[in-house]
């Protein structure tokens, strides 16, 4: 009766949405959640310091299928999350969601000015709350990681760096942009001359089609010729 | 937030550059080239339109036949997807996985082995744990030059196992062993006296010469496997087949020096193989600075509010920068001259003052290696004896601490613009440092060979100064070592004597004090040309001394720690941050000037020079390099030919003649590929024009 090789969704293919809440999953794998008295299959994660929360060894195959990550990595990944959820909800992790407040209290993104964009795009919720679930935490530490290819770092780059979500980064996503980098408050903000000198030159530098705009692909074409940007654009816990 | 072409009816300041039609947004963000917004996860509608479609956009086609293969080309992995979406095309491929063939399963199972020991192999690097906690509180900057530093020591240790290997554990084994030993090279017919070489001392020794030797190479140290000299001009019968020292000892050498280039320039391929596909990589600094410029790892607290100051900081000084060229180039013939005679005039000092740098090195060296030779160490006191030892060693390192500074005075009169004052600056510090140590072996050289003149009185016996240098390698190798050293001594001494009293004082000491002072800043480019410096002796005295590698490898280790501890004790990130990876290949760069230098001895001593009479695996040889043409006469006809052909000049001028064509090639195709690029730059600037002037039309039309 149970299927433990093949998996299949519930709902069949054509779900329709994006499952913020892990409605897709909760029919397959209710089978795995049935406690540690299985004998089947092989659990992992044993070793994380003696927690209740395990991850089952064909889902942590899955991810490091679907995502840049290494298997101690998933396994670091995993315990963090869980620390953010409060005690009684660790059990269940795959099916929780950290609201983005306390996701913003990791020392990797509590520093980070860009924290808020980076919740906002790597977030599946429904609501546009910014919430996070452990398979998006696990997509942002992929995109983050060491290994993960130039094009997929831009391409989320260009996301986050698109404050108002139109789709190409104009003058004002570049005002912000360049105001995010030299901090908070008033006095450390560039003069009206500097920042409108500054914006121009990188107009000039990216916007290949002269539109006034930049779109992916020109991003993408200038970001893969900065010699630091996969450097830079990393995240490791 | 309305793009600046759909601003009805606003003149913007450049108006005539940008198009003027004002098409509606919403057909716009409809095109493909705004794919990026199917991708929104908070717009639910977007992925179920996409998902109800029966694919997302951006991922592969399900397609029977060649097309199921296409899908392997994008792993799952790459894709901007959600892990639900990915985990829907992943059902979908493992659905179409039966109708594979066996090749491509076996093909998926070896590219799924790879990516396992990828990660293991990226878990398992060296001080991977301190390298990420430098990075989060200091920024990549820093982080590059400890990169850097544990490339060194690999490479060191690499090296090291060469030479040891080959070199020294044959030796110490047929040692240990008592195997039997023939002499080779013919010893007849040379004067008794060439061969009179007896370092070990008679009589009474006192305490203290024995640290001395310990701290400059001579006396007992000289019989060591560390120097050249202690080896021997012999083959050893072993296991059937007749181990020759001297063949090995050359060749080990020789293969390091290969072993060493290729790592660095696969090393330094490997950093640039993104940078350089650009056409004009430099003319993309503001957009690079703005999108690549902060760092994600840095961890919170005052490395984060830093890191922001430097940014702008860097864009307020770039943009300056922009604005006095503009004023630059309008300046009058009149004010260009007096700029160029005055530029004349600081070159010509600069050039004057690496000129006095260069003579005291020369000087201290002759002077240091006569008094060495006139009195026995017995003689001076412990300290003077240390202090006449090391003089070279002493005489490099103030100069190359107090010209750069001097340096940086007269560069700021030449009124640069600040980026090319830096470069600058680097430049002639990079010159001052790898010259000097030439000039040290230039010095040497004159006295092994009595300034070039075979006639001369000392020279004329043995073909080098035997009364002198009666092992002139083994000198070598000590200056060397002693370089080694003293480069030791100098960071503690300095990490002891002024960085932690220095942070004292600014912590514990009177205010004014501490703001005159300042926290301790970690320049990175001195510090590298630190390294590279240490790097490059190590090359040069590798053929003199075989454990040099070593010793060097466990010299950076402590660098490494030592200086991990100065800085978190010590120092406060850089005002000005070195951009890391642009850095990262000056650095290699650098590092291969070092290693090109290093060549020119080695080339030089076993093309050219005599090897010692009394000593070494070579006494009783013309030269060095003759052992490899008797190895070569040994082997069947056909090697020898070729080998001979290959050495001579039948094969290297027309294989020169071959390059310098593929060269024209290259950059002929170069220049076409530029030319491509502009049209097509200019293409694209037209199709922008006519998107926007069609999505007018058709807005109108409808």
């Amino acid at each position: 009766m149970p299927r433990a090789g093949r998996r299949r969704p519930v709902g069949g293919v054509a779900v329709g949405r994006c499952p913020g809440d892990g409605d897709l999953r909760r029919g397959g794998r209710k089978r795995r959640g049935e406690g540690p008295g299985r004998s089947r299959g092989s659990w992992s994660g044993a070793a994380m310091g003696g927690s209740a929360s395990q991850l089952p060894r064909d889902l942590l195959d899955e991810y490091q299928e679907l995502t840049f990550l290494t298997k101690q990595e998933i396994l670091l990944a995993h315990k963090r999350f869980s620390e953010l959820l409060p005690k009684e909800e660790r059990e269940s992790i795959l099916l929780k969601r950290v609201p983005k407040s306390k996701i913003l209290t990791l020392p990797e993104l509590r520093a980070n000015p860009f924290q808020d964009r980076i919740c906002r795009v790597f977030s599946t919720a429904e609501d546009g709350d910014g919430s996070m679930s452990f398979e998006d935490f696990l997509d942002l530490l992929s995109v983050f990681s060491d290994s993960a290819t130039v094009e997929i770092k831009s391409h989320y780059a260009f996301r986050i760096f698109d404050f108002d979500d139109d789709g190409i980064l104009d003058r004002k996503d570049l005002e912000k942009l360049v105001n995010c980098l030299t901090g908070e408050g008033d006095e450390t903000r560039l003069s009206e001359s500097e920042m409108d000198q500054l914006i121009q030159n990188i107009l000039e530098e990216s916007d290949i089609d002269k539109d006034g705009t930049i779109n992916l692909s020109e991003f993408q074409h200038v970001i893969s010729r900065s010699p630091d940007f996969a450097s830079s654009f990393k995240i490791v816990l | 937030m309305e793009p600046r072409w759909a601003q009805t009816g606003r003149d913007g300041p450049d108006d005539d550059d940008w198009g003027q039609q004002q098409p509606p947004s919403s057909l716009f963000l409809q095109l493909p080239s705004n794919a990026t917004l199917r991708f929104r996860g908070n717009v639910a509608k977007a992925w179920g339109a996409a998902l109800d479609e029966g694919e997302p956009p951006g991922a592969p086609q399900e397609r029977d036949g060649e097309g199921a293969r296409e899908q392997e080309s994008v792993p799952l992995k790459q894709l901007p997807l959600c892990m639900a979406e990915k985990r829907i095309l992943r059902l979908r491929e493992q659905r179409v996985a039966w109708k594979r063939s066996r090749w491509e399963q076996w093909q998926v199972g070896m590219r799924h082995l790879w990516g396992q020991v990828r990660g293991a192999l990226l878990y398992a690097q060296v001080w991977r744990g301190s390298l990420h906690r430098i990075e989060g509180h200091f920024g990549t900057g820093i982080q590059s030059y400890f990169n850097f530093l544990r490339f060194l020591v690999l490479l060191n240790l690499g090296g090291a196992l060469l030479m040891v290997g080959f070199v020294v554990a044959p030796n110490a084994a047929f040692e240990g062993l008592q195997l039997n030993q023939t002499q080779r090279g013919q010893n007849s017919m040379v004067n008794r006296s060439c061969l009179q070489y007896d370092p070990t001392e008679r009589g009474l020794v006192s305490y203290f010469t024995y640290l001395m030797d310990l701290l400059s190479g001579t006396g007992f140290m000289e019989l060591t496997h560390l120097f050249y000299g202690y080896y021997q001009n012999s083959a050893v019968d072993f296991v059937g087949f007749s181990y020759n020292i001297p063949l090995a000892y050359l060749l080990s050498v020789l293969g390091y020096f290969s072993v060493c280039l290729l790592w660095i320039l696969h090393r330094a391929v490997h950093l640039l193989k993104r940078s350089l596909v650009g056409e004009n990589w430099e003319l993309s600094t503001y957009s690079h600075k703005v999108f690549a410029g902060w760092d994600f790892c840095l961890a919170p607290g005052t490395a984060a509010a830093m890191k922001h100051n430097s940014l702008r900081y860097e864009l307020r000084m770039d943009l300056e920068e922009q604005t006095l060229r503009r004023l630059m180039a309008q300046r009058s013939p009149g004010q260009r001259l007096a700029l160029f005679s005055l530029r004349g005039a600081l070159n010509l000092l600069v050039l004057g003052l690496l000129g006095a740098a260069f003579y005291g090195v020369y000087r201290a060296t002759e002077y240091s290696q006569r008094a060495q030779q006139d009195t026995s160490p017995g003689q001076q006191g412990l300290v003077l004896g240390l202090l006449v030892a090391y003089l070279p060693s002493i005489v490099i390192t103030a100069a190359n601490q107090l010209v750069p500074l001097a340096f940086g005075l007269l560069v700021r009169l030449e009124r640069y613009p600040l980026s090319l004052e830096i470069r600058l600056t680097l430049l002639r510090t990079v010159f001052l440092r790898l010259s000097s140590l030439l000039v040290l072996l230039f010095s040497l050289w004159t006295q092994i060979t009595c300034h070039g003149d075979p006639a001369a009185d000392s020279c004329r016996i043995c073909h080098y100064n035997h009364q002198q240098h009666p092992c002139w390698e083994t000198s070598v190798g000590q200056e060397m070592y002693k370089l080694l050293v003293f480069d030791l001594l100098v960071l503690l001494l300095v990490l002891l004597l002024v960085e932690f009293p220095r942070k004292l004082l600014v912590t514990h000491g009177p205010a004014p004090l501490a703001r005159l002072l300042g926290q301790q800043e970690f320049l990175v480019p001195p510090n590298v040309l630190d390294l590279v410096y240490s790097q490059t002796v190590c090359w040069v005295g590798t053929a003199f001394s075989p454990l040099l590698p070593l010793l060097h490898a466990a010299k950076f280790i402590l660098f490494f720690y030592l200086k991990k501890l100065t800085l978190f004790s010590n120092c406060r990130p850089a005002d000005r941050t070195f951009r890391a990876s642009i850095s990262s290949f000056f650095f290699l760069l650098v590092l291969l000037l070092g290693l090109a230098i290093a060549w020119v001895p080695l080339l030089y001593s076993v093309f050219v020079l005599q090897p010692s009479q009394a000593c070494g695996p070579f006494r009783g040889e013309p030269t060095m390099w003759s052992t490899l043409w008797v190895a070569i006469d040994t082997l069947p006809l056909v090697a020898r030919e070729f080998l001979q052909f290959v050495g001579s000049l039948a094969f290297a001028v027309p294989l020169f003649l071959l390059l310098c064509i593929l060269m024209f090639y290259l950059m002929a195709l170069d220049h076409s590929y530029s030319c491509l690029v502009k049209e097509l730059k200019g293409q694209l600037r037209l199709e922008g024009q006519d998107k926007v002037f069609l999505v007018t039309q058709i807005t109108e039309l409808s």
